[in-house]
């Protein structure tokens, strides 16, 4: 029970930012400028095929009709059809989810074990040279925009170089019998190096600084002094004793970062032609297909919300200090 | 009571309340209706009256002080144009413009807003713009001046067609009909040259420039000399899809765009992009040719029987991509397809066929309500052959249906062309392999569409070889050739295009609904500047709507006959009636702005 209490209230909590997420979705599209319809009846059209148009997209019905519309297509798991593409957009979305998904999780995995290990690292030499050089440099990594790091990835690994392609998941005309098959080829994963290294560089600043501080923190407790006091070689105190301790706000993070992450993919997808979420949804966006941006702003919204709620929950089996009664 | 009021009746206050748009004139009929009654009674209404009075436009007063001063300022024009990030060469030749129009004396305001809005305001609300940057698009079908020319701008289609700017005048009206129905090319020629002298004169839209689009290729791949230049079209274009030939063992076709495919819909136009890909997979009876006058392809041959019908007969051997032969009643079925309800944006293109028959194995006979010049190319080179046996099903389970054939997404689409369809991975690329069975067989093994959208990354992918033609460039051409300079593999090729970029008027409203104000706003702006400034050199300057690549349609006298310059539209504005009222230009005698800010 005293487990199963705090995971029910959370996800009581997970639903109602759901259900606010979902409302403000569907009135920001609605009140932003532009008839959506300007964008898909081509002027030939006649008005009764216009008028027919709008039935379709359900754009005659009042306001407060069509989010009821909305609110009750969503619980039976529908998201509507794309104004543009005329399919249904829970069909899109899933065939573009696994390449966002893949993207954002292996870039941020890089970008925390290289953070937690500089960081504490970092740490250890605390005042060194190597700290000097190392802080600023961590703290214009954080600065740069990731479009411009792109770039000059871009220009430097696949157009100076050519270590690397300039965009997509494969290359032209190269088929695979399955996903898996797409993803464990070496194709694909030199198409995945430059986006994913462009999202590691920019987030593994958050790892890095928070390991540090931690560690720092860390190193001042007694259990520290008193290892070394023992006499224990500095490996031993740094990864056993202090990392061990300083992890735990840095795993946590790296739920929150995937909300961060996420929205770095709509520049980075852009820039590395990646099929992913985050360009469907700039597309979306721009074309005012209403259903379909609605539907991949709220599949990112639950996996924020999802990661946060692991975050949350992941805390209390980690750390039995937190408690959530 | 001021003796100046105007001559005709105040209007009257509770009609004008309904009308915000004319402020100014309410002031007065305030005035009328209090002073003579109310003045002794009420001594609170005359101050307020009076104090309306002082502080109404200079406009106003100028009304009071004579009849010299009488004539009414034009109000701030509002010029609408779209982003610079989205357009940057049409906010920059906007911008131009208005800075040319505010020296003969009007207030110019640019408006910026994202396409969809613009669009629907342009487009929606007829009445209510002055003027906009807009532009037509060059496609194969537009090889034919019909469409520009009569879609455009005959009244018929003012109301919810095309002619959103309102232009009417039954003397264009009678011109563009009858070169509509004057099968003879050269008493054709003859007319839709008048139709470009008729609208030079009118200036019913600003025209500004052609584009010449630039395209790029490996010319170590591509053996330079296969690749075709359609007229008006450029380089990327089915004939070269067709007739490019490998040098090396790269034998794939790699393109790139920018914009994601929408679909691949052998009924439905979805974007430029996707009619790429539909040309390829779907034969048509005709195809516009390399030099922009329709071809055959399909059919072998045909005749005009009389002025109404025409008889042709298709190519043997024909098959369809899942191996069934292509048939009359294919050809039949699909026209009848497009003609009927199922298909919308298509059945403009079937519009005046009055009859289609079969006669003997491979002969199909269309009859048409009237005469019609252009119907080789407006609708035999454009509408789609599709297969009877795949279709006629679909057709009857979506006639049940709400949704039409617009809707419809074949999991395999299924054409006759000389491209076969692979597959589609969701907005990364197209996969289409060659028809080696096809009378027209490509000399390419696959044509495969990347979807790009980072320009800087296509240019990129073009010098790696990612991509082979350059398709779909966005950036600055210039960047362009100086990348292939570099490169020394690649070559450009710009052509000048059949679309146009031009600033429309809105006839409906005045002042637009004065040619004369028109023709000086016209004048007001050399195009010189606009090419260069704007379009960096990458344009042609323009003054008909029938572009240059258009060699035989194109009235040369048009555009070689348009005198530019600040002075020139003064002089036009002059006689005309135009004055200057203090710093701001004023209408001719008589005439009120009833649109005030």
């Amino acid at each position: 029970m005293s487990t199963l209490k705090p995971v029910l209230s959370r996800t009581f909590q997970l639903m109602l930012v759901l259900w606010a997420v979902v409302t403000i979705l569907f009135l920001m599209f609605r009140l932003m400028p532009g008839n959506p319809l300007a964008a898909y009846i081509d002027p030939t059209f006649t008005l009764e095929q216009q008028e027919q148009l709008i039935r379709q997209f359900g754009l005659d019905k009042p306001l407060l009709q069509q989010y009821f519309t909305y609110i009750g297509n969503l619980l039976q798991g529908e998201l509507g059809y794309s104004f543009r593409y005329r399919t249904p957009v829970a069909d899109r979305i899933w065939l573009l989810l696994p390449n966002t998904l893949i993207l954002t999780f292996s870039s941020l995995i890089i970008a925390y074990f290289f953070g937690i290990l500089a960081g504490a690292w970092l740490a250890w030499h605390r005042g060194s040279r190597a700290e000097a050089v190392a802080l600023p440099v961590v703290l214009a990594t954080r600065a740069m925009p990731e479009f411009w790091l792109g770039m000059v990835l871009l220009a430097v690994f696949s157009f100076s170089l050519g270590i690397f392609p300039a965009g997509g998941t494969r290359s032209p005309g190269t088929e695979y019998d399955s996903l898996w098959a797409l993803y464990t080829s070496a194709d694909f994963l030199s198409h995945l190096a430059l986006p994913m290294l462009t999202l590691a560089i920019y987030s593994q600043g958050l790892p890095l600084l928070l390991m540090r501080s931690n560690m720092l923190d860390v190193m001042k407790e007694d259990f520290v002094t008193m290892a070394k006091v023992k006499g224990l070689s500095p490996y031993t105190i740094v990864i056993r004793h202090g990392a061990r301790n300083a992890l735990l706000p840095v795993m946590t993070s790296f739920a929150i970062s995937v909300g961060y992450q996420l929205q770095g993919n709509v520049v980075v997808e852009s820039v590395f032609s990646w099929p992913g979420l985050g360009r469907e949804l700039v597309s979306a966006v721009s074309a005012s297909d209403y259903p379909l941006a609605q539907g991949a702003f709220l599949m990112i919204a639950v996996v924020v919300i999802l990661m946060n709620l692991i975050a949350d929950l992941l805390y209390t089996f980690l750390d039995p200090r937190i408690s959530h009664a | 009571m001021p003796k100046t009021l105007p001559d005709r009746p105040a209007p009257d206050c509770t009609e004008l309340e309904r009308d915000h748009a004319v402020i100014r004139h309410s002031h007065l009929c305030i005035l009328r209706l209090t002073w003579p009654q109310q003045a002794d009674d009420n001594r609170r209404d005359i101050v307020n009256t009076l104090f309306k009075l002082a502080s109404t436009s200079l406009m106003s007063v100028a009304l009071f002080a004579g009849p010299t001063w009488a004539q009414d300022q034009i109000r701030t024009i509002h010029l609408l144009s779209r982003p610079q990030a989205a357009q940057p060469a049409e906010f920059q030749a906007v911008q131009l413009i208005a800075q040319e129009w505010r020296k003969l004396g009007l207030d110019v305001e640019v408006d910026v807003m994202p396409w969809e809005q613009l669009s629907s305001e342009v487009w929606y609300n007829r009445e209510d713009w002055d003027v906009t940057a807009w532009q037509m698009t060059g496609r194969p079908e537009r090889s034919d001046p019909d469409e520009i020319i009569y879609n455009l701008f005959h009244s018929s289609t003012a109301e919810s067609g095309y002619n959103f700017i309102g232009y009417s005048n039954p003397e264009y009206d009678a011109v563009v009909e009858k070169q509509r129905v004057t099968i003879d090319p050269d008493k054709r020629q003859e007319l839709v040259w008048k139709a470009q002298e008729i609208l030079a004169k009118d200036q019913p839209n600003m025209m500004l420039v052609h584009p010449q689009q630039a395209f790029a290729f490996d010319k170590n791949i591509w053996d330079a000399a296969s690749v075709v230049n359609q007229s008006g079209i450029g380089i990327r274009n089915t004939w070269t899809w067709l007739s490019l030939t490998p040098k090396t063992d790269q034998k794939d076709i790699i393109v790139n765009s920018a914009d994601n495919v929408i679909s691949v819909k052998p009924l439905y136009f979805s974007g430029v992009t996707d009619s790429w890909i539909t040309e390829l997979i779907y034969d048509r009876l005709f195809r516009v040719g390399p030099d922009g006058l329709p071809t055959l392809w399909a059919a072998e041959s045909f005749e005009w029987r009389d002025d109404t019908t025409i008889a042709v007969t298709l190519r043997d051997g024909m098959k369809w991509h899942d191996g069934a032969p292509v048939t009359v009643e294919d050809v039949k079925f699909s026209y009848e397809t497009t003609v009927g309800g199922e298909a919308p944006m298509y059945s403009p293109f079937g519009e005046g066929i009055s009859n289609i028959a079969i006669e003997g194995d491979n002969v199909i006979v269309f009859t048409l309500e009237n005469p019609s010049a252009s119907f080789v190319t407006s609708s035999l080179a454009k509408i789609n052959l599709i297969p009877k046996h795949i279709w006629e099903p679909i057709l009857a389970d979506l006639a049940t249906k709400e949704e039409n054939a617009e809707s419809y997404q074949e999991e395999m689409p299924i054409g006759s062309g000389p491209y076969k369809f692979e597959r589609w991975i969701t907005n990364e690329e197209i996969v289409l392999s060659a028809n080696e069975g096809h009378f027209n067989a490509p000399k390419a093994e696959r044509w495969i569409l990347r979807l790009v959208p980072n320009a800087e990354a296509a240019l990129g992918m073009l010098r790696s070889g990612e991509v082979n033609f350059l398709t779909d460039f966005s950036g600055d051409p210039q960047v362009l050739i100086d990348a292939a300079a570099a490169d020394g593999d690649i070559e450009v090729v710009s052509t000048v295009d059949i679309g146009f970029r031009y600033v429309a008027f809105n006839n409906r409203r005045a002042p637009f609904n004065d040619p004369a104000f028109r023709s000086a706003l016209s004048s007001a702006v050399d195009r010189r500047l606009i090419v260069n400034a704007a379009f960096k050199g990458f344009a042609v300057a323009s003054n008909s709507v029938v572009s240059p690549a258009l060699e035989f349609w194109h009235d040369k006298s048009v555009v070689d006959n348009f005198k530019a310059g600040t002075d020139v539209a003064k002089s036009i504005l002059e006689e005309a009636g135009y004055t200057m009222n203090g710093d701001r230009l004023a209408y001719p005698d008589g005439v009120k702005e009833t649109l005030g800010d």
